[in-house]
């Protein structure tokens, strides 16, 4: 069974970009050694957009992701979402934000073990008080069956197969319909055959729903199927591409 | 809340057997908790039921002379002496009016009025010193335990009974029934005859000690007008400090409280109890270290699943309460298991040590258990051994967690 995620419309109406990167720089530091790891990144990302991010590995890329998810601070420059300068902001705030906007998924799915397949899509909603049982039931049912997994939905997360739970941690990602959703290799851990079914239902559900993806990827598959793509090369913007063959609805770009 | 509790059942559920392990290893400490409170606390009920049953809880006797100052005959001269009236025995001389003063308060179960004195037991040449008492007849059980003691006779003690300790008959070689003089310091002499024999257990009491008929006693002592003390027995035990002291205004008259009386017997039971309490101390301390390291551990373990719960959201506060609830619910299972198991046991042994008498080995008291407080600690030590490892789960950073 297919079920469409409606398009929340006032996403795609926005104009203006919806994450706006400016001369971000990061440096690792271990005791004496400062390692410079962002050189000074400039780039937005407009509502709706399906965007690649590449570059060899040691780049930068996860560094990247893990500032813009707001899990590490920069060392320098901004950054905003939706109006808002994410550098500024203080734990609790980043936190909440976190919750309500950014969804996540990561090389490895990071299911809770102990918690069913449903469970595990209800939590981000169910936990911060932001839905209620019934509604988010209702929609942790709807994104199972939108990944394919209506017949898993009372699996314990340990019981399913390794794509099988990289779809369950997308619908995750999903469920609190989030602005953007970061995605950190997230085929890499998996077999060709899943690793297509995945990147199948990224981008379906980005044209479906005009939910927003960056998604960082060695696969030239994925990078194909996107409508832009931005190099990273040693910590700096390389190039910024548009992606001829792929149907420029939203971006602005 | 209700999210977090429902994690921290989860977590608990999963590790069925660290789990299991830990709601043990808190009910031991609670049972050892609760086993000591009802051994001591049994123990030191044992100790004063059986001081206080053979001892007045609350004793009334004349003022100790205290001494007089005498003035020289020029008046410069001053010679502080104590003057001892060995004429006159000391007595309570308005004895009637004390003992209803005593009897009016309602804390008072019964006041006896005794005498006592010294006096000689003479049978043919033998002569054996003798300390009287002497009592109402159907208020000697209450001065003086003596009715199981006794072993040949009764404990009548009409106008010319006497009993008399087993020592004390042997010395005379006299046996109930027959009869003998007995003499007072004050020069009284009655031939009495004996009616029970008494062993204690106790050599001087049983060689020294001879109960009378009260009214024949106060003739033979010379206490025509007053008697030597009031013994009083009260309702409630605890009550026997203040009231002595209330007493001791109202009558003028020296009162003593068992309590004073029995200064070493409490500091034994101190004793004990300050053993007790540091065994006690150290099964909570045992608690507070299983359940923290096992946490710990647990936090360790799911480090990752708690990166990901901060990075969906989810505030440091709720990684905190998810690890306290826990370990609330290992303390809440584990008082619940340790006390029910230390009354099964407590009682168990009490019904098993027990001698072939009927007494008991153990003075162990179940119903003395101490455990609401053992419940009530244990569930804080668990609660509190949570904090630690829910501030390191609270801390997780969930880049390193999620990267590892
Ligand atoms: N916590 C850290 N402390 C110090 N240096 C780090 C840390 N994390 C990453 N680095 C360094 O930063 C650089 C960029 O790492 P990052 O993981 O962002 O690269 P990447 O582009 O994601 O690579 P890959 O494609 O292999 O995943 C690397 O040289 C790495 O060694
Ligand atoms: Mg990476």
């Amino acid at each position: 069974m297919t079920t469409t995620i409606e398009k929340p419309t006032e996403k795609v109406a926005e104009r203006a970009p919806l994450l706006s990167v400016a001369g971000l720089t990061k440096n690792y530091v271990i005791g004496d050694l400062v390692t410079p790891v962002l050189k000074g990144i400039d780039f937005d990302i407009y509502p709706g957009e399906f965007v690649a991010m590449l570059g060899p590995s040691g780049s930068g890329k996860s560094t990247l992701l893990s500032i813009l998810g707001t899990l590490l601070k920069p060392t320098a420059g901004h950054f905003f979402m939706l109006g808002n300068d994410l550098t500024e902001a203080d734990e609790r705030e980043l936190t909440k934000f976190r919750n309500r906007n950014i969804g996540f998924v990561f090389q490895y799915h990071h299911l809770l073990p102990d918690f069913t397949a449903l469970e595990n899509v209800m939590f981000p909603a169910v936990a911060s008080k932001l839905m209620d049982d019934v509604e988010a039931e209702v929609r942790a049912t709807m994104l199972l069956n939108r990944v394919g997994l209506g017949h898993r939905l009372n699996y314990r997360a340990t019981k399913l197969s390794g794509g099988q739970k990289q779809r369950v941690a997308l619908a995750r990602a999903l469920m609190n319909n989030p602005a953007l959703v970061l995605a950190d290799e997230p085929t890499g851990n998996l077999d060709r055959e899943s690793a297509h079914q995945v990147m199948e239902l990224l981008a379906e559900i980005n044209a479906e729903s005009g939910t927003t993806f960056l998604i960082s990827t060695h696969d030239p598959e994925i990078a194909k199927r996107c409508q832009r793509k931005i190099t990273i090369i040693d910590g700096k913007v390389d190039s910024i591409e548009t992606n001829p063959t792929v149907k420029q609805d939203v971006a602005a770009a | 809340m209700r999210y977090e509790a429902k994690v921290a059942l989860r977590y608990l559920l999963s590790s069925k057997m660290q789990t299991a392990l830990l709601i043990g290893g808190v009910g031991v400490g609670v049972l050892v908790f609760c086993f000591m409170s009802a051994l001591i606390n049994g123990l030191a009920s044992y100790q004063i039921e059986q001081t206080v049953g053979s001892i007045p809880h609350i004793t009334i006797e004349p003022r100790e002379q205290t001494p007089k100052v005498l003035g020289g005959t020029d008046g410069t001269l001053i010679l502080p002496a104590i003057l001892r009236d060995n004429t006159q025995r000391s007595q309570i001389r308005a004895w009637q009016t004390v003992l209803d003063t005593v009897l009016a308060d309602d804390n008072v179960r019964l006041a006896v009025p005794v005498v006592a004195g010294n006096g000689f037991i003479t049978r043919g040449q033998a002569v054996q010193p003798v300390s009287i008492t002497g009592v109402n007849p159907e208020q000697l059980s209450e001065v003086a335990a003596i009715g199981p003691a006794i072993i040949k006779g009764t404990t009548d003690l009409d106008l010319n009974g006497i009993i008399i300790g087993s020592r004390l008959a042997r010395n005379l070689s006299i046996d109930v029934g027959q009869t003998l003089v007995i003499r007072s310091d004050r020069g009284g002499q009655r031939d009495v005859k004996v009616r029970g024999i008494f062993s204690i257990g106790v050599e001087s009491l049983d060689e020294r000690v001879a109960y009378m008929n009260f009214k024949a006693a106060k003739a033979l002592l010379n206490l025509d007008n007053g008697i030597s003390r009031i013994e009083i027995k009260l309702k409630d035990l605890d009550v026997a400090p203040a009231l002595s002291a209330s007493f001791a205004v109202s009558t003028g008259l020296k009162v003593t409280s068992w309590v004073e009386k029995n200064k070493r017997l409490f500091d034994a039971i101190q004793g004990q109890g300050s053993t007790g309490s540091l065994i006690k101390f150290f099964s909570i301390v045992t608690i507070i270290i299983g359940v923290s390291s096992a946490l710990l551990l647990t936090t360790v373990r799911r480090k990752s699943e708690i990166g990901i719960m901060r990075s969906m959201g989810m505030t440091k506060g709720f990684i905190n309460r998810v690890f306290v609830i826990q370990g609330v619910l290992i303390g809440l299972l584990g008082a619940a298991v340790g006390s029910s198991g230390a009354f099964a046991f407590t009682t168990l042994v009490m019904q098993l040590a027990v001698r072939a008498d009927g007494s008991r080995v153990f003075p162990i008291d179940p119903s003395q258990g101490a455990y609401v407080a053992g419940i009530m600690l244990a569930t804080v030590a668990s609660t509190v051994a949570a904090i630690l490892p829910a501030r390191a789960a609270s801390r997780v950073d969930p880049l390193e967690a999620i990267s590892q």
